[in-house]
């Protein structure tokens, strides 16, 4: 198979502190890939990696076939978690500049510029400076910035974060268009729903190492099935109910892990009267409990590790 | 690879030369500059004119002769003017050449009509007195001529003729005008005092006694303390008048008197690049002291230029562009860009001030003849200053750019890279301190302590210019700084690899030593 990025080993510390513990990847073209974790997980050390802003101590990086991603600079393209933009600098000119550094002649990465702004709705923003724009705006003015030289590998940290509604869509509407167009585009997040709609794989990094990999329903799969629970009425009464061993429960929603032979029909039975039912669904459980326990059994091992390691 | 430091640099140099801020910044300095010589010129001009009175109860009734000596100062500086202009003392020719530089309406004509009844002797002993580098002294029919000539201006006419300096400054009123002139004494004064109170008069002089045998009943009533110039002129027309006549009443020819109290000199030599001992010309004293200004100016323009490369470099990580542009380009480019865009904007900082210099020495040179004496222009456009200003700019901006862009990188905010930066101003400052000492002596221990200080290399060495140093120190020196500047870029390079993606506290000194080591 031929991959966008494989990581072998990759190992990173600062100081006393490693941020990235032998870590391996491997990513294929064409598809959305999200890299999941916690914050200080190590999800944007493993970005700035890959994107030879940082060099690993240990392991090897390879990106778009090249051992040194140095040498690829410019076919990929990087939005990182913290946006930022020059404010006393034109909305056109500086999504320009971007795509001059990454090696567009002038004239093209002037047309791209113009093109863009006007195709996401900025085209009246052209020649005001940053500064005059709202944050959502220099948001997009950024992303802009990272996709202009048609890169085949896009790497998007937090992409999602700080925007409204509309602009989470023309973000998702962006990436889908880069996936049909071939490009491969691997993005990291917190939002489990967000990454559950658009991934074709995902990861999940944790305290520095890799918790798990793969396509995104061979993640789900072998693990409890659960319930989801769409209703009206007091959750309180969800958490004393029968063959329950565990409860999600946002409100209105929620997911209900069952104790080991317990049986859904039971729970759904002691459920009626309680509250008011609109969906029940017994399936794999969301990508939200699968992070949520695997942070979970991660610390458990790492307290064992260190009760272990102390005596 | 180059290319993109090329991208870096261009941006950097358009963001700071396109907005309207920049140029108010680097034409405020020449204008304050402007400003400052003009107002001082303008004051000089509009100084209000002094009034006086004299009061002259004196036993030889001096007041009208220290009058007209004092007067006659303004003739005599004219004619030493106009010899000194004249080829081989040709004083109709003089006089032509004056004429023919005045309109036909000006009152100045007259003098010079005047002045052509110069009865030849006398002429040629005011040539004599010219070369000997003294005052012409003209005859007592000749100041008539004058004094009669000057008497018919009216006070327009006055203002509008430079030569006339004391008049133009200075203003008698007579005793009758002021309607003094048939009180008694004490009445006189007391009328005298309430005039300058009452601001109707400057001051008066008191001449009683008989000064010739004692001086020491001369008074001058002024209620301005710190303006001195009327009387320090009153002064001296005085003391000549009252010499002559003591010469006079000791039976002492005049001219063993003149002979007795003429002031000596040692004539100024210097010896030339060829060897030989020549006059001490007025550009050359001007070129001694040039090096203070050129150095004035030199750490201006790296104190402007690196402090830009600091705010600049703090701002980009505060707001987090850093990371978008260490995406595309590598540290070491990135800092190279900054460094080399924001030194292009120092360049045109200089360059606009040059234009300045040039434009104003040009046109203070129309304004006030005698600023052409000082022949800047040679200066301002000596290869030796500028491609040393130049080099030195740029070598001494490399070197604090190399410091700064490296505290930069570690600091969040403008606020703690200030903190970090006072040591380094403190460090800039010293060659400000120096400058005068090194000017008077520039080859001198301290001159040569500084020159091998790299990072004061550059303002040592422009200070030292009028030595000239000698050639192989121009050869070390150059090669030192060179090395520096090398050494600084790789430690700094280093420094903000590591630093540019650091947020929270600023790192140790300790940290920062560790990763020169490491990298």
């Amino acid at each position: 198979m031929d991959y966008a990025l494989t990581l072998d080993g990759v190992t990173k510390r600062f100081g006393s502190f490693t941020a990235v513990d032998d870590l391996s990847l491997r990513i294929p073209r064409g598809c959305i890939y999200g890299f999941l974790g916690q914050n200080g997980a190590g999800k944007t050390t493993t970005i700035r990696m890959v994107m030879s802003i940082f060099h690993p101590d240990r392991g090897t990086i390879s990106v778009l076939g090249h051992p040194d991603a140095s040498e690829v600079k410019d076919r990929l393209g990087y939005l990182p978690e913290e946006k930022g933009l020059y404010k006393k600098m034109k909305t056109g000119e500086i999504i320009a500049y971007f795509g001059k550094l990454k090696g567009l002649d002038p004239a093209t990465a002037n047309r791209r510029a113009k093109e863009l702004l006007t195709r996401y709705g900025l085209g009246d923003w052209i020649d005001k400076k940053c500064e005059a724009m709202s944050k959502g705006m220099g948001q997009k003015v950024q992303v802009l910035g990272t996709i202009i030289h048609e890169s085949e590998l896009v790497i998007l940290d937090e992409p999602f974060s700080g925007l409204d509604p509309v602009n989470r869509d023309m973000m998702r509407d962006l990436i889908l268009d880069m996936k049909r167009s071939g490009r491969t585009v691997i993005f990291s997040t917190h939002e489990m729903e967000r990454a559950e709609q658009l991934c074709d794989y995902v990861m999940m990094i944790h305290k520095a190492r890799l918790q798990f990999a793969g396509p995104l329903a061979e993640v789900r799969q072998g693990r409890d099935f659960g319930i989801q629970l769409d209703y009206d009425g007091d959750g309180a009464a969800l958490r004393s109910l029968p063959g329950v061993s565990r409860v999600n429960d946002s409100g209105k929603f929620a997911e209900l892990f069952l104790a080991p032979n317990a049986d859904p029909q039971a729970v759904l039975a002691a459920l009626v009267g309680k509250v008011r039912i609109r969906r029940f669904d017994v399936r794999e459980p969301s990508l939200h409990e699968v992070f949520v326990r695997t942070v979970e059994q991660a610390n458990q091992k790492l307290e064992a590790a260190a009760a272990a390691g102390g005596r | 690879m180059a290319n993109k430091t090329l991208l870096v640099a261009q941006r950097e140099y358009l963001e700071n030369v396109r907005t309207k801020t920049f140029w108010l910044g680097i034409l405020a300095f020449p204008a304050i500059f402007a400003i400052a010589i003009g107002i001082g010129w303008i004051m000089e001009k509009t100084k209000a004119q002094q009034s006086y009175a004299i009061l002259d109860y004196s036993e030889q009734k001096l007041g009208t002769r220290i009058e007209e000596q004092a007067r006659g100062g303004d003739l005599e500086r004219y004619l030493a003017e106009l010899f000194g202009g004249a080829k081989d003392g040709d004083f109709a020719a003089a006089l032509a050449a004056a004429e023919a530089k005045i309109p036909a309406d000006n009152p100045l004509r007259g003098l010079l009509a005047a002045l052509k009844d110069t009865p030849p002797e006398e002429i040629e002993a005011m040539k004599q007195a010219a070369a000997a580098g003294k005052r012409p002294t003209p005859s007592a029919a000749t100041m008539g001529r004058f004094f009669s000539w000057a008497a018919d201006l009216g006070p327009d006419q006055i203002k509008q003729l430079t030569m006339l300096g004391s008049a133009q400054r200075y203003r008698l009123r007579s005793i009758q005008d002021l309607g003094v002139a048939d009180l008694p004494r004490a009445e006189q004064e007391q009328r005298l005092n309430d005039k300058i109170k009452n601001g109707d008069l400057f001051a008066y002089f008191l001449i009683d006694g008989d000064p010739v045998a004692k001086a020491d009943r001369l008074t001058f009533v002024c209620n301005n303390l710190t303006d001195s110039s009327l009387r320090d002129w009153y002064t001296a027309a005085a003391t000549t008048v009252v010499r002559k006549l003591r010469v006079q009443a000791e039976g002492i020819a005049p001219a063993t008197a003149a002979h007795i109290q003429e002031a000596i000199a040692f004539a100024p030599k210097q010896i030339a690049a060829s060897g030989a001992i020549e006059d001490v010309k007025k550009e050359d004293q001007a070129n001694k002291f040039a090096p203070v200004v050129f150095v004035y100016l030199l750490w201006i323009a790296v104190f402007t230029a690196a402090q830009m490369l600091l705010t600049n470099t703090v701002e980009e990580k505060s707001n987090r562009i850093i990371e978008v542009l260490l995406s595309s380009v590598s540290p070491g480019e990135l800092m190279a860009g900054k460094i080399w865009g924001i030194g292009a904007t120092g360049l045109t900082i200089i360059g606009s001030w040059a234009l300045c210099g040039i434009l104003g020495v040009q046109i203070g040179a129309e304004l006030v003849p005698k600023f052409a004496e000082w022949n800047l222009m040679a200066i301002v456009g000596d290869p030796l200053y500028l491609a040393s200003f130049v080099g030195y700019f740029l070598t001494g901006y490399l070197l604090f750019a190399a410091v700064l862009v490296a505290i930069g990188s570690v600091c969040n905010s403008l606020k703690e890279a200030q903190n970090l930066l006072q040591p380094v101003f403190i460090l800039l400052m010293l060659p400000l301190f120096a400058m005068v000492p090194i000017v008077q002596e520039p080859n001198g221990l301290m001159a040569r302590v500084f020159t091998y200080i790299p990072l004061y290399t550059p303002f040592a060495m422009m200070n030292r210019a009028s030595g000239p140093p000698p050639m192989i120190e121009y050869v070390i020196t150059t090669a030192l700084i060179l090395g520096s500047v090398l050494f600084a870029f790789k430690a700094a390079g280093k420094i903000f690899r590591v630093g540019v993606l650091m947020t929270g506290n600023p790192p140790r000194l300790k940290e920062v030593l560790g990763w020169l080591r490491k990298g």
